[in-house]
């Protein structure tokens, strides 16, 4: 989506701007790191958001999370989504599963120092996690759904789940915050904190913040030696993505994550060294709602599968950027090593309109009046995305064209932000064409959408599952690979989610979620490649972002 | 003092219908400030989370309506409008405290400025009657008043930003610079207002241009004018001390009205230029579906443009009596 | 009979005011094009205006007068086929507003007392409440106005200016010697206000109708600018929404964004110099030329 991935999809561009530099040179010296050149310029960060800044940065408030998770606020383990999910010991120096995979021990390092000069312990982390427990309203990745208890002894902490959940490592380990106890024990409202000095233990400190910039420096006493080497960063809030493209166009911009009309003429030509790369990891699908007559045959979505022309969507609608999807739910090049060979070469040509009209035919269909008919009943839906994001919109725009050539009748619906979630939340739609966020591995985004215990009842909002899909084998399968550590039996288990996802469409992946990533390599060098895919590269992509500064390499 | 009851009246009245309207327009509406929040977070959040969030808010959709009402009619008294969703958790005075200084320099300057030179103009025209100003003038901005807001500014961008290179657009200074009481900062800022406080003028000055010459016109033929002619005084001195002061005073209610608005911002100017003032913050908050926030700024315009009103007819009445009686 | 004498008597003062004044002509004409082309937008219409069957992003040249949108949409056929939801807005807000103004205005006049006070207060009330953000905020919650809301909101919004003008107007005329006459004859209420009463207010209620026409095409405009339209729609606050979403001005393709902007701004200068000129009407003392001091009626 172009505006507003999740509220705070925060489109920071990394910009080095000629004025800041004098502006910001006191601060470098102050910083006393005499080794760094002095001349070095400010990396700025390029992500509308729409709103200035709140100056607040609780770690567990989604609104402000970006700004802190990452550079200030480390998580135990990186894990890398885009390769492979491979894991980077962070403040945890090792972990080790056992008890059938339902409990993890990690060994906190030593040496990793709060910013305030207090080091940071295993009762830091046996604290943080504790913390989400007792509210509930922080646990935005609801880890105490499949927690049991947590312990602490010496420089360990032990972890025990309900069952066994070995994805979950990934929100536990990679994408937890922790927070100095010393400090948070101290506070009186921990979900209404606002946190505006953050202490952290990350390569960065927010070194001032206004409405309308943060601004880090480097954490001179940083326990990773050698690391965080940008002396200043940056963060200044854009109202409207206009303004942030030509900021980014201009070269002021470093480090963007902005939706770009045209880029190559927009961006890449407008200033020496601008370069970008949208990777993906997870789908823009449709998601037919299963419960609606019609809707519930998988012969009638797989048909519409093939009616849809993806890269004609992808050309109009996204400019390209996001690549057609295909029917096994495979994101490709990314998660290319999960993808089945044998369920690929079944599914035949992906834009195959004649397909469309034999599967219908088979099923009992046939053409009145130009539309698909059985029973007397037409082939007749409607199809809804969100308003508010027009690449979406321009997307399902061409969906509707192409669907209706086919013979479906399809009307279109665009409601506004609140409507559309709380619809497809709740299933008061039809067709819904969204996104699921995804993960380290195409597990992910299957159990998001196809988890039975992920949908609710129509009425009732569904946390993800929004097609209401609920298929007891599917279940077991998701459960099984939950409970193994053997990469091979984890593709055995998503090759067959491929095949039920190429057989029956339960939903219809269509382009793949870009994430938006510009940079200008210049002044800066080392950011995330196609060749070197070490992190997501997305200025709101948590904690991803920090890693990335944290080993960005100042050119002279 | 009948006259100061009456106007006391009808800003309460006014007042507190503004208030009803704010408080059972979200009423209406399906969804609520948790579930908005939880769109942000898109199916991330567990219900757990979400039901935390609700208390958070405070809501508490078991109370009566009656209750609620009465709730939130005591919570406006006391200022606590509540807590900004889209800035959680930041309560929405704050979020507002951010904006209101920006919507206050640009819009009020370039209103007060508007004002001033769009009376001038006005009383010229119609002074000179006939004259090259009066044919020129009144039909010029008859039709610059027609043009959208929102239009002039996005020219004004393309044409003087974008292809002339000659002002910068965005925001309301170098975002990266740290503000200071210094004259280079004070520079920055003035060189950012220049061409959204154009926007404002270009398209405001036609009214002010228009009712003062219309006004003017009126009063110029009134006995006393004729007579302080007859009596030989300068021309000037009757245009500007006798004429202009009369023809001006049904032109206070307009600017104080117009003053009052400045709290609102020129919405869509600052919308277009990325100014973070008031009429911003309110797009803005429409866009994140924040409705605490949303429902404050549109209180705080309302009550702004209530008061503005209010103090105008008062002063009116001061300076002319006759108005006293009138309605 | 007489209403229809009435009336077309005044029609007729106003033709011929419209033959003498450049300003008013010059409206009237542009109204006339404007509702040619939304009467009938396929003459103007080139292609498709909704499909994206072209080359995106191109310039001026024959085949597209304006260029292309950058979905490869053509923006003059846009353009064209935007006419009618602007015109369509203007003249219904304007026709509705007026019609609820000229109800609430006259018989709060014509019946005075507590009746008066009442509906002025309830006329005030709504007059000083800030519209823009009102509509806004209403909008926000209806999701986005689909046309219909959008007429209905800018009606609730934008009736009271004129139902004050026209309550003061009336105020004034019905002490008149003709009205007394007509009530002591004994005459309904509804025949006095229909033939009495309203004639004489004519221009008045047109320079309304303008009036409400001009500020309804320029809040809708702004409204679907911003989104708050049914972005789905053809017209030129639409066209400018998308403009705007795809960076028209930055990426080389400023005539989308400007375009519709002129349109909008043509169509607005229209409203504007008509209304003008039947104030001109309405209040005889601003008239450039004509000293005629037929009725002397009492400005607002």
């Amino acid at each position: 989506m172009i505006k507003k991935f999740k509220l705070g999809m925060i489109t920071t561009a990394f910009a080095f701007v000629a004025s800041t530099c004098v502006i910001v040179a006191p601060g470098v010296l102050v910083s006393g790191v005499a080794s760094a050149a002095p001349s070095q310029i400010a990396l700025n960060l390029a992500n509308e958001q729409g709103n200035l800044w709140g100056c607040a940065f609780n770690p567990f408030n989604p609104t402000d999370s970006a700004f802190s998770i990452g550079p200030v606020y480390e998580t135990l383990d990186f894990v890398d989504a885009l390769n492979n999910a491979k894991v980077t010991p962070w403040l945890a120096s090792s972990y080790v599963w056992s008890n059938a995979n339902k409990t993890v021990t990690f060994t906190i390092r030593s040496g990793a120092m709060w910013t305030d000069g207090t080091p940071l312990t295993a009762a830091d982390v046996y604290y943080t996690l504790n913390l989400l427990k007792t509210h509930s309203a922080l646990d935005v990745n609801a880890l105490w759904s499949v927690l049991s208890s947590v312990s602490s002894s010496g420089n360990k902490v032990t972890v025990n789940f309900k069952t066994s959940a070995v994805p979950y490592f990934y929100y536990l380990a990679g994408l937890t915050p922790i927070v100095p106890k010393h400090l948070w024990t101290k506070v009186a409202n921990p979900v209404t904190y606002t946190d505006t000095a953050p202490i952290g233990s990350g390569g960065y400190v927010m070194n001032h913040c206004t409405p309308q910039n943060i601004k880090y420096t480097a954490n001179k006493n940083y326990w990773q030696k050698g690391m965080a080497q940008v002396q200043v960063v940056n963060y200044p809030a854009f109202l409207s993505n206009n303004t942030c493209n030509e900021y980014l166009a201009q070269g002021l911009g470093q480090w963007g994550s902005q939706f770009i009309p045209s880029i190559k003429t927009q961006y890449v030509n407008k200033a020496k060294g601008n370069n970008y790369w949208f990777p993906a990891i997870a789908n823009v699908s449709i998601f037919p709602n299963l419960t609606v007559p019609g809707l519930d045959d998988p012969k009638v979505r797989l048909a519409m599968s093939y009616a849809l022309n993806r890269s004609a969507i992808s050309t109009i609608g996204e400019y390209g950027y996001e690549a057609p999807s295909n029917q096994t739910g495979i994101v490709t090049p990314t998660y290319s090593k999960w993808l089945s060979a044998s369920v690929s070469s079944s599914l035949g040509k992906s834009y195959d309109v004649a397909k469309t009209a034999s599967i219908l035919t088979a099923d009992g269909y046939a053409k009145v009046n130009g539309v698909w008919t059985k029973d007397g009943k037409q082939l007749a839906f409607s199809l809804m995305t969100n308003g508010g994001y027009s690449d979406w919109v321009a997307s399902a725009q061409v969906m509707t064209q192409q669907l209706n050539a086919a013979g479906f009748k399809i009307t279109l619906n665009l409601p506004a932000s609140t409507t559309f979630y709380n619809d497809i939340y709740t299933g008061n739609y039809q067709l819904a064409y969204n996104s699921e966020t995804g993960g380290p591995s195409p597990y992910y985004e299957f159990r998001q959408a196809l988890y039975s215990k992920n949908s609710a009842a129509i009425g009732t909002d569904a946390s993800s599952n929004w097609e209401r899909y609920n298929n007891p084998a599917v279940d077991s399968l998701l459960n099984n690979y939950a409970a193994t550590t053997s990469t091979a039996t984890q593709h055995t288990i998503i090759n067959q989610l491929e095949s039920i996802m190429a057989t029956t469409a339960p939903i219809i992946p269509v382009l793949q979620s870009a994430e938006w990533f510009e940079f200008n390599a210049t002044h800066f060098g080392n950011f995330p490649s196609p060749s070197n895919p070490y992190a997501q590269p997305a200025l709101y992509a948590e904690p991803d972002w920090g890693y990335v500064v944290d080993q960005l390499k100042p050119k002279a | 003092m009948k006259f100061l009851v009456r106007r006391v009246g009808f800003l309460l009245i006014t007042l507190w219908v503004a208030v009803t309207v704010n408080f059972f327009i979200p009423r209406l509406m399906p969804g609520n400030p948790a579930e908005a929040m939880m769109a942000t977070f898109r199916g991330h959040v567990n219900p757990a989370a979400i039901h935390a969030l609700e208390v958070a808010f405070g809501i508490n959709t078991k109370e009566s309506l009656l209750a609620s009402y009465g709730q939130y009619l005591v919570n406006v008294l006391h200022g606590n409008l509540g807590i900004s969703t889209s800035n959680f958790p930041l309560p929405v005075t704050t979020v507002i405290a951010k904006g209101l200084p920006w919507s206050l320099g640009l819009v009020g300057l370039s209103t007060i400025l508007g004002f001033l030179i769009g009376t001038s103009l006005g009383a010229i025209a119609a002074w000179r009657r006939g004259g090259w100003l009066d044919n020129v003038l009144p039909p010029m901005f008859i039709v610059i008043s027609a043009f959208p807001y929102f239009w002039v500014g996005l020219l004004s961008i393309w044409f003087f930003a974008l292809t002339l290179n000659w002002f910068p657009f965005v925001g309301p200074y170098t975002s990266t610079t740290i503000p200071t009481f210094t004259w280079p900062f004070i520079l920055d800022v003035l060189k950012h207002a220049v061409l959204p406080s154009f926007t404002i003028l270009i398209t405001s000055i036609g009214g002010w241009i228009l009712t003062m010459r219309n006004n003017m016109i009126t009063v110029v033929a009134e006995d006393y004018v004729k007579m302080a002619r007859a009596k030989g005084l300068k021309p000037s001195r009757i245009l500007w001390q006798y004429a202009g002061r009369n023809a001006l005073l049904p032109n206070l209610t307009g600017f104080a009205m117009s003053l009052g608005f400045v709290i609102s911002g020129a919405i869509l100017v600052e919308y277009v230029y990325n100014y973070p003032g008031v009429g911003f913050m309110l797009l803005n908050a429409v866009s994140a579906q924040d409705f605490p926030l949303m429902q404050a700024l549109f209180l705080l315009i309302t009550v702004a443009v209530l008061l503005a009103i209010f103090v105008s007819d008062v002063a009116t009445a001061l300076l002319d009596p006759r108005t006293r009686n009138s309605r | 009979m007489t209403i229809l004498r009435r009336a077309l008597g005044v029609l007729g003062a106003s033709w011929r005011f419209l033959r003498r004044d450049k300003k008013a002509m010059g409206g009237a004409i542009i109204l006339f094009i404007l509702l040619l082309i939304s009467a009938f937008p396929s003459w103007f219409i080139l292609d498709d205006p909704q499909a994206e069957i072209f080359t995106p992003a191109m310039g001026l040249s024959w085949a597209h007068p304006l260029g292309t949108t950058s979905f490869g949409q053509d923006v003059f056929s846009q353009l064209m086929a935007g006419t009618r939801e602007s015109m369509m807005v203007a003249m219904l807000v304007g026709l509705f507003s007026t019609v609820i103004s000229v109800v609430i205005g006259i018989s709060a006049a014509y019946i005075g007392g507590i009746f008066d006070d009442a509906l002025s207060l309830f006329t005030d009330v709504v007059l000083v409440i800030p519209t823009f953000p009102l509509i806004i905020v209403i909008t926000a919650y209806l999701k986005g106005a689909t046309f219909w809301l959008m007429v209905a909101v800018l009606v609730i919004t934008g009736w009271s200016y004129g139902a004050r003008q026209l309550r003061v107007q009336a105020l004034s005329l019905r002490n008149r010697d003709y009205l007394l006459a007509a009530r002591a004859r004994g005459e309904s209420a509804w025949y006095v206000i229909s033939v009495e009463l309203i004639p004489p207010m004519t221009s008045l209620i047109v320079a309304n109708f303008l009036g409400a026409a001009l500020y309804a095409v320029l809040a809708e405009s702004g409204l679907q600018f911003i989104g708050l339209g049914n972005i789905n729609s053809e017209s030129w606050g639409t066209m400018l929404y998308w403009a705007q979403n795809n960076e028209a001005l930055y990426s080389g393709l400023p005539l989308w964004a400007l375009a519709p902007g002129i349109a909008i701004a043509v169509l607005g200068s229209a409203l504007a110099l008509l209304n003008y000129a039947f104030d001109e009407i309405a209040n005889p003392a601003l008239r450039p030329v004509s000293r005629r001091r037929a009725s002397k009626v009492v400005p607002s």
